[in-house]
């Protein structure tokens, strides 16, 4: 006799609506935003990031946040500053 | 109201079983298989429709309702009754300080440890003795299991893709233990916790595996909290984390014959979890080379004693507790309680 199974998994939702931004050609003139997670050397691996993205471009600024935890999300409010100020941002975990 | 989700006809019971294989939903070892009659009254048992939200990972992006807990559930074995404890655990694990998405993806390896408190564990038959980390009792292996299901197939914790310990431990295929409250002299977690002794309650924990704390010779308090403050005390989990300290009967009777209470025993045993900077360097759990002060420079485990979280639990013979360090390595994930309804 056969059976009928449920399916036991949830699936991510769809981010209706969202928008990814705007592809930037090169940086230069442009704000570059650091997003460091937290991890210990985040810091030395955005500063490598940092030199060689500088030394290829004139960069106008460099925004760096450090996020207080690894596990947890970007506060909303850093996000939201990084979206405005930046024309690109760079995240690394490091460890 | 009907039920959502996809149906899958399969030829039979042990073809059913394959297909969980097949389409990669199992834990690793054989699941019951979810018929629409189970999961329905599974629903009936816990008074939840099937589209009651129960947790939403933002992260993730997953919204789990009454009816994929319910699913999950039968699949790993449990009995309709236990789905009251299930769903206050995925509440708990939804509490944003227990921080889901870190702990289920963290190469830290964590499980959730579940404990349950007050009547119900009797009622559900849950051990709290003998061997109560270990096999045999139905309540326990499956509210476990259904967490990990939940986690596997709910929240895509896969092993490699959104999981990705380096190790992991044993209790992730299943964690869960009721505290032995007839043998706590003190009060129970839940009441530690703030809810009322005739409450039910459920504690969620991102936990590593439990570090045997074995105290036979001593025969005084004295010796029973040098021991586990030492194991508490040792490199390889040493954090300012949370810690759980599940108490076994035999060295309970020896604290409190000698006239140990549970804020006393805390406050022991955060004295003396610690460790120079010096250690912790040496052991490569700081960064950097040992320092002129180091030597001298104590780091305690938890921020205080209130960080060490006591439970009673284990068979009436042997000097054997146990410590269960937390995942987080400080506030990152904090243990939670919930009434159980």
């Amino acid at each position: 006799m056969t059976i009928k199974i449920l399916d036991p998994t949830v699936s991510a939702e769809e981010t209706a609506g969202a928008v990814v931004a705007k592809r930037v050609g090169d940086l230069d003139g442009k704000v570059l935003g650091l997003l460091h997670n937290g991890k210990v050397n985040a810091d030395r691996l955005l500063d490598l990031v940092r030199e060689q993205l500088g030394a290829r471009y004139r960069l106008r600024d460099v925004v760096m946040i450090r996020k207080d935890s690894a596990s947890r999300v970007a506060d909303a409010s850093d996000l939201d500053r990084l979206a405005r100020e930046c024309d690109a941002v760079v995240t690394a975990i490091g460890d | 109201m009907t039920l959502r989700a996809a149906e899958h006809e399969v030829a039979g019971w042990a073809e059913a079983v394959e297909a969980y294989y097949e389409r990669g939903w199992t834990d690793g070892l054989p699941v019951v298989p979810a018929t629409a009659e189970a999961v329905q009254a599974f629903l009936d048992a816990a008074g939840r429709k099937p589209d009651d939200v129960v947790l939403r990972e933002a992260t993730r992006r997953r919204t789990i309702t009454a009816e994929k807990v319910a699913i999950n559930a039968v699949m790993a074995g449990c009995r309709p009754e236990y789905m009251p404890v299930l769903l206050a655990a995925l509440e708990a694990m939804a509490e944003p300080r227990f921080t889901l998405h870190g702990a289920i993806t963290s190469t830290g390896g964590s499980a959730t440890l579940v404990v349950v408190n007050g009547p119900i564990r009797k009622r559900l038959g849950l051990n709290a003795g003998g061997n109560v980390f270990g096999p045999g009792r139905r309540a326990n292996a499956t509210i476990g299991r259904a967490v990990r299901l939940i986690t596997l197939n709910c929240l895509g914790a896969l092993p490699g893709l959104l999981d990705r310990s380096t190790q992991g431990h044993p209790g992730k295929y299943t964690y869960c233990i009721a505290e032995l409250e007839e043998e706590n002299p003190w009060t129970p977690l839940h009441v530690d916790r703030g809810l009322p002794r005739e409450a039910s309650a459920v504690t969620v924990y991102a936990a590593e595996s439990p570090h045997n704390v074995l105290s036979h010779y001593g025969e005084s308090a004295e010796a029973v909290v040098v021991a586990i403050a030492d194991t508490m005390a040792s490199l390889g989990s040493f954090s300012p984390g949370e810690s759980f300290v599940v108490l076994a009967p035999e060295h309970v009777q020896i604290l409190a014959r000698d006239g140990w209470t549970k804020p006393s025993i805390r406050e022991a045993l955060y004295a003396r979890a610690r460790r120079t900077r010096a250690d912790l360097k040496r052991g490569g759990k700081l960064a950097g080379a040992v320092e002129p002060g180091d030597d001298t420079a104590w780091v305690h485990r938890g921020h205080g004693p209130e960080d060490i979280h006591i439970v009673v639990a284990g068979g009436g013979a042997g000097g054997h507790s146990a410590f269960i360090p937390s995942w987080s390595r400080d506030r990152n994930s904090l243990s939670v309680t919930k009434e159980i309804r």
